[in-house]
């Protein structure tokens, strides 16, 4: 999970050790960043990790422990929550601002000269996060193998649904995200990306869906009953 | 309802699986045991009784409340399950303590609780090393470390000696007795009988998912009486043995069970008992030993269960 974290150091360390030609290695970096980080190891990450909250806890038998505490279920799926997007975004942002940095460094740039490519990598890394990790979590509440489910949804329908034409992008998490970068950069990869929704638009629709997922999440997890596993 | 527990007509289905039929019987305070075999729904009234589960008919209280999402009543709970996982990369006492603080325990009062609670198992020893690494034994006295530790009004431990050592069990057990002695209430379960007697007569039986005896072993003895009584006598001649009792009446069937055994059932022990010695002096015949093997919990339970 680390190694993969890291992908983005790993990344901007092997263009420069590829001696790639300075003028326009951050263009580089963002488009290799996009499908790299956005559609590979952000999804992962949050799906390996978001679905392991409560559903390890019911395969582990463990879940018992934290209901016979005097904390609610919505507590502890609020709080585990929480806690699943502070590891996250320790395990993903370190390595992106220092990839950054190591670009800009390539470059013989100073770490302000495209601040807006970092902005813009951070802000669709803490929403992307928020937003992925509410929908796995509460795939993990729906089903026994959310794992599975949280594959195809990431990496099927995530990845093809851009190619979807009409509104059908809307129905993804990646549309805001890549609507996000299209905004936020001045020189994106992505400028030629179709949206007709401005950042702010994408941002709070982000946000609400992430807030949505946890409050879905937790009304089935406060109706949800326990078999343990033999 | 006035009992610690009280379960009225409980029944939960598992999809077509019925976990418990109609269950219901009162727990009172101190030790009560909940016998039945593997499969008899022990462990899923244990379930309900922590809000794990919820019945879909009947009533259920525990401490006078219904547990299905009620925090408050958790408090005043401490469970031990019957698996043995735990969190296998903290310590025992790191795993006590951060349990405690579930519970709103400040660091330092926690700290101190979960030292207490693991000492009273006799895992001092061990309470720095991580679980992954205790034996099975060790787990079960982690598990009821982390259930006693706040200070709980019941204790409710699904079969807390499954996998035990004897020396762990008898911690356990001395545990446990000491809890219910200075007025907490134990509610256990248990497939192996004799694992009950040690710390209590108080018992529910229970099989296919229903209370089929409880409350003293005494009384449940009584209600043997209206079963067939076995008695197995030891002794050279069998067949004419059997073949003298087989002149009382309330007789039910004479068994040789093995060359020098007879296995003897009666509808009315206290009459066999008090006329068995006339007999054996009469026809000279030599009986070496008697046992009922009814004297047992393990027999009492077969007789209930048929």
């Amino acid at each position: 999970m680390a190694l993969l974290s890291a992908v983005p150091l790993i990344l901007a360390v092997g263009l420069a050790a590829a001696r790639v030609a300075s003028f326009d290695v951050l263009q580089l970096f963002q488009a290799v960043m996009v499908p790299l980080f956005l559609q590979v190891v952000l999804i992962f990450v949050t799906l390996v990790n978001a679905t392991s909250l409560i559903r390890e806890e019911i395969d582990d038998n463990t879940l018992p422990f934290l209901l016979t505490r005097p904390i609610s279920k919505p507590a502890i799926a609020t709080y585990k929550y929480l806690g699943y997007l502070a590891a996250v975004l320790i395990l993903l942002v370190p390595p992106l601002v220092v990839a950054y940095g190591v670009t800009e460094a390539y470059g013989g740039l100073s770490f302000t000269t495209d601040l807006d490519v970092l902005g813009g990598f951070l802000l669709v890394t803490v929403l992307g996060s928020a937003a992925y990790g509410g929908l796995f979590l509460f795939i993990s509440v729906l089903v026994r193998k959310p794992l599975a489910v949280g594959l195809l949804i990431g990496f099927v329908w995530e990845s093809i649904v851009g190619s979807i034409p009409g509104d059908v992008p809307k129905l993804s998490v990646i549309h805001y995200l890549r609507t996000i970068l299209k905004g936020t950069i001045t020189v994106s990869p992505l400028a030629g990306y179709r949206t007709d929704l401005s950042v702010a638009t994408a941002v709070g629709i982000l946000i609400a869906f992430s807030i949505a997922m946890v409050i879905l999440t937790i009304a089935v997890f406060q109706q949800m009953e326990f078999r343990q596993k033999a | 309802m006035t009992g610690v527990v009280e379960a009225a007509g409980i029944s939960k289905w598992y999809g077509e699986v019925l976990g418990l039929n109609g269950f219901s019987a009162s727990f009172g305070p101190g030790i009560t045991g909940l016998v039945g075999p593997n499969g008899a729904g022990k462990s899923t009234l244990f379930k309900l009784l922590i809000g794990q589960l919820h019945p879909d008919q009947g009533t259920l209280r525990l401490l006078g409340e219904n547990p299905w999402n009620n925090v408050p009543v958790k408090r005043r709970l401490g469970y031990c399950p019957e698996h043995n996982t735990l969190y296998g990369w903290l310590t025992g006492q790191q795993f006590v303590e951060a349990l405690l603080r579930l519970d709103g325990m400040p660091r330092s009062q926690a700290e101190k609780a979960a030292e207490d609670a693991l000492k009273l198992v006799g895992l001092s020893s061990a309470a720095q090393r991580p679980t992954r690494t205790y034996s099975r034994g060790m787990r079960q006295r982690a598990k009821l470390a982390q259930a006693l530790a706040h200070r709980p009004e019941i204790l409710i431990l699904d079969e807390p000696l499954s996998g035990a050592d004897p020396l762990a069990r008898v911690q356990i057990l001395r545990t446990i007795s000491e809890f219910a002695k200075a007025g907490g209430h134990v509610l256990m379960s248990t497939h192996v009988l004799y694992e009950i007697e040690r710390v209590t007569n108080n018992i529910v039986l229970i099989n296919n998912g229903k209370a089929i005896a409880s409350g003293d072993i005494r009384s449940i003895r009584a209600l043997i009486d209206e079963h067939p009584h076995a008695v197995r006598l030891e002794t050279p001649q069998p067949r004419q043995l059997a073949q003298a009792l087989a002149r009382m009446d309330h007789i039910v069937s004479l068994e040789i069970p093995e060359d020098e055994a007879l296995l003897i059932r009666t509808r009315k022990p206290d009459a066999f008992y008090r006329e068995l010695p006339a007999i054996v002096a009469d026809t000279r015949l030599e009986v070496r030993s008697l046992e009922s093997p009814d004297d047992s919990l393990d027999a009492v339970f077969r007789y209930l269960v048929g």
